[in-house]
């Protein structure tokens, strides 16, 4: 229906919007009443939106024939609708169209013109039931109330307030409250946690004297550092981050050669072990004679042994440490070789070692 | 509401009757819109009332209104057709003889009913779809 000028029609449109979302229940079953409708005059078929259009109309017509007759209803001083109430909206709503005695003034409402066309209309139109049931709508939802006090269970602040209100809300709902982390066995798991570094620690040491203890063949000092560099590679924990190895150069025989030219580098020069790979591994390849190269005789018969770099920010060896590959190496065990031929300093930096990592578990477990 | 003037004739009596005959014959008529629908979309606007032929009453004034348009537009469909057919006699004609509601035959009927519907023609993607391209390079 267009209003006037369309001024209030925005509003109604912008209502009919709104409703829509909630309201599709209705618009379907007027819908399906109207296609109905329109089957029983002639149309075969129709458009969608012509029929969505109709229906709209239909449920507008309802609406406002009600709103008429409420209003009415309200002029006389009633609430409740009577049958002279919808009459006169029929005219209303009617009067555009033009019914039978419209112009009369003076005319009783029972015999409205409007009602003699409704009549003629049942007589005469068949009988189309709506096509299938429909249950009472809207369904009313009960909603969940606030609890009252004596629902919760608490005492209403201040004895103005009776205990039947509604209670009210948490403070946290309206108070920034700091939040804890609720660490009751935090300390516990804590202290589980450093004394299984520990023993894992311990463990690993302990394999490593008893390997120590084992092999009573002693090697070159030399052959030492070739070990500890082969083992460092190794025990940097994570493969990936060293750089790659090239061919031949891990060998469980006893091809160690160029390798020991890079562990002296290590150990004499004291440089970073991270730097004498990748040089190192180089230099090997290239066959370049590092400074301090002593004749090597002897060849380990044995897997150099691997020795593990504890210690964040201490440099044990005077060589600077990642704490990345600290972290990754604690607790390893399977990156161990056997090693064999250790000489004091192996066992002077393995108790070294040992010392550092015991600080390193404790201050990784306060951490 | 009922005029004091006239006398209580035998008339009006008839005419009370015949009104409240129609409203019981409503409750054996049963009409396209369902009565549930009905009283949910009366209530939104307010009417109270518990009277069941009172919606029987708005459900039948309704049906009524549709009907009569949906009349009129089956009118303007078959006029469109039989001004189609007169020009070409071809498939065309078989094609039409379907009657379809659409909203062009929809919005002509609903135009004597006060109703102004209006309908996109088309649809463009971009406010410059269909100009032409020399005036579009501009």
């Amino acid at each position: 229906m267009s209003d006037g000028g369309g001024e209030c029609g925005r509003e109604d449109e912008q209502d009919a919007r709104r409703e829509s979302g909630s309201d599709d229940f209705g618009r379907a079953i007027s819908k399906i009443a109207v296609a109905q409708m329109c089957e029983s005059v002639g149309f075969q078929s129709s458009r969608q939106s012509a029929l969505e259009a109709l229906s709209d109309i239909a449920i507008r017509y309802i609406r406002d024939l009600g709103k008429a007759a409420r209003f009415y209803a309200n002029l006389a001083g009633r609430t409740h609708c009577n049958v002279f109430d919808i009459i006169q909206g029929l005219e209303d709503l009617g009067s555009p169209q033009g019914f039978a005695g419209a112009s009369d003034v003076d005319s009783c409402f029972v015999v409205s013109g409007t009602v003699r066309d409704i009549t003629r209309y049942v007589s005469w139109a068949e009988e189309i039931p709506f096509a299938r049931p429909v249950p009472r709508f809207p369904i009313i939802r009960n909603r969940k109330s606030i609890p009252s006090f004596v629902q919760i269970g608490e005492n209403p602040p201040g004895k103005h307030i009776s205990p039947w209100l509604p209670a009210f809300p948490d403070p946290h709902t309206y108070i920034h409250t700091p939040v804890w982390n609720d660490r009751e066995t935090d300390p516990r798991t804590d202290k589980i946690e450093q004394a299984r570094q520990r023993r894992k620690a311990e463990r690993s040491l302990l394999s490593l004297q008893q390997r120590l203890a084992c092999n009573g063949s002693a090697t070159t000092a030399q052959v030492d550092p070739a070990d500890d560099v082969k083992l460092k590679r190794v025990a940097d924990g994570n493969q990936f981050l060293a750089p790659p190895m090239q061919l031949g150069e891990k060998d469980v025989s006893p091809v160690v050669l160029p390798v020991q030219l890079a562990n002296d580098l290590v150990v004499e020069n004291q440089i970073s072990v991270l730097e004498t790979f990748a040089p190192a591994i180089e230099a090997a390849k290239s066959g370049v004679c590092e400074p301090g190269d002593a004749g090597r005789t002897t060849l380990p018969n044995k897997r150099p042994t691997v020795h593990f770099k504890f210690g964040i920010g201490k440099k044990s060896l005077g060589v600077p440490l990642d704490l990345s590959l600290h972290s990754m190496s604690v607790g390893k065990t399977t990156a161990w070789f056997g090693k064999d031929e250790e000489k004091d300093d192996k066992k002077r930096r393995a108790e070294q070692i040992l010392k550092e990592c015991m600080e390193n578990s404790q201050e990784l477990a306060q951490l | 509401m009922m005029n004091q003037n006239q006398p209580p004739s035998d008339g009006r009596h008839d005419d009370d009757s015949a009104l409240a005959d129609f409203l019981a014959s409503l409750m054996d008529y049963t009409p396209t819109i369902p009565d549930e629908l009905v009283e949910h979309y009366v209530a939104k606007s307010g009417f109270q009332c518990p009277d069941v032929r009172l919606i029987r009453l708005v459900a039948v004034a309704t049906q009524k209104f549709i009907s009569e348009v949906a009349t009129d537009a089956l009118q303007q469909c078959k006029a469109r057709q039989s001004a189609a057919v007169k020009d070409k006699r071809d498939k065309q004609q078989k094609q039409d003889k379907r009657l379809i509601l659409t909203m062009e035959d929809l919005s002509k009927a609903l135009h004597e009913y006060g109703v102004n519907v209006k309908r996109q023609e088309y649809f463009a993607d971009s406010p410059s779809a269909g100009i032409d391209p020399a005036s579009r390079e501009e």
